[in-house]
């Protein structure tokens, strides 16, 4: 990819899988990966997003879509390339939908339906009629069986808009357990921007971090932030062990 | 007492989302269990109900789509 003409977007799919098939955060991996390899772009982190649980959705098993940030020269053949990927390689019965968004000016009405997504039963013309109000920067599409996934996908950007859903794909797993190194060298090793706790505190640069387990990071002030607690002197990363279906 | 209920050949467990010594019970001892993706696993790396990939959560807890201890 050239650094020249780039602009800064969102990919964002759902239902895209079944029990046994690969993951959506997987896909959208992949996805990223075939847009690097054509030289389309450069993909930044992926974020999940949990959505609505209820009886009267047709989710496989969790209803949570993936979010994922990029820099792109050639969006046309972008969205071409993430749609026939979504064709090829979606599971049979799943229902595809993609939401690629331009970043740019403030898109409260994405957020707000995101916000819906979470708290009530949303349709595919809910989302269009969402998607509407920002022609030229919301790019909603089908890819397979009833493409309902655009709900989701299009809840999931307005999610990640909001810079406080959703965690980090991925485990940050320590390289030496109990290592004590200062929060500033933490962040740097780990690719996180901070570490904050319960009553809103950030670790300083050069407070001390002990870490100890695997851990998870969220999307907190836009930022990519790991939940810690002080204690004994130390800043320690609270280990991955949360309320399945606590999707913050 | 394994927290299912059956209903219509569907198994509901219904013990919610915090029975993790019930879960990890069931799991350990089912043939079906296989951990789900990273990003949907919540209990580390727990061979539990709550990681597998054939549970479907609801309201109440989930559903597994293996029958549930039967």
């Amino acid at each position: 990819m050239t650094d020249t003409a780039t602009e800064k977007i969102l990919i964002c799919i759902d239902d895209t899988d079944d029990l046994d098939s690969i993951g959506t955060g997987e896909l959208l991996e992949n996805i990223c990966a075939a847009m690097e390899k054509a030289g389309l772009g450069r993909a930044g982190f992926v974020t999940r997003h949990q959505l609505l649980i209820s009886d009267r959705i047709a989710y496989t098993s969790h209803n949570s879509s993936m979010c994922c940030s990029a820099e792109t020269n050639d969006l046309p053949s972008l969205l071409k390339l993430a749609g026939a990927y979504l064709e090829a390689n979606c599971a049979p019965s799943s229902d595809p939908g993609l939401c690629v968004f331009r970043c740019g000016e403030a898109a409260e009405g994405l957020s707000e339906f995101g916000r819906r997504a979470q708290n009530e039963v949303l349709t595919k013309d809910d989302a269009y009629a969402a998607a509407a109000c920002y022609p030229g920067r919301v790019f909603l599409s089908e890819h397979g069986g009833s493409g309902d996934g655009v709900i989701g996908a299009l809840a999931g950007v307005g999610l990640r808009l909001t810079g406080n859903d959703g965690r980090i794909k991925g485990k940050i797993r320590p390289e030496n357990p109990g290592e004590i190194m200062t929060a500033a060298e933490f962040c740097r090793r780990y690719h996180v921007a901070r570490l904050i706790n319960d009553d809103g505190e950030t670790a300083a640069p050069d407070e001390l971090v002990r870490f100890d387990e695997q851990t998870k990071a969220v999307l907190l002030d836009d930022l990519i932030t790991l939940p810690a607690d002080r204690k004994d002197g130390f800043w320690i990363p609270r280990p991955k062990k949360k309320s399945p279906k606590d999707g913050k | 007492m394994n927290g299912f209920v059956y209903e219509n050949g569907r198994a509901y467990f219904v013990l919610g989302d915090s029975a993790e010594e019930t879960a990890s019970h069931n799991a350990a001892k089912c043939s079906f269990f296989s951990r789900d993706y990273e990003e949907e696993c919540f209990y580390d790396d727990d061979v539990t109900c709550y990681n597998c990939r054939y549970r479907r959560w609801n309201r109440d807890g989930f559903e597994c789509m293996k029958g549930g201890c039967q």
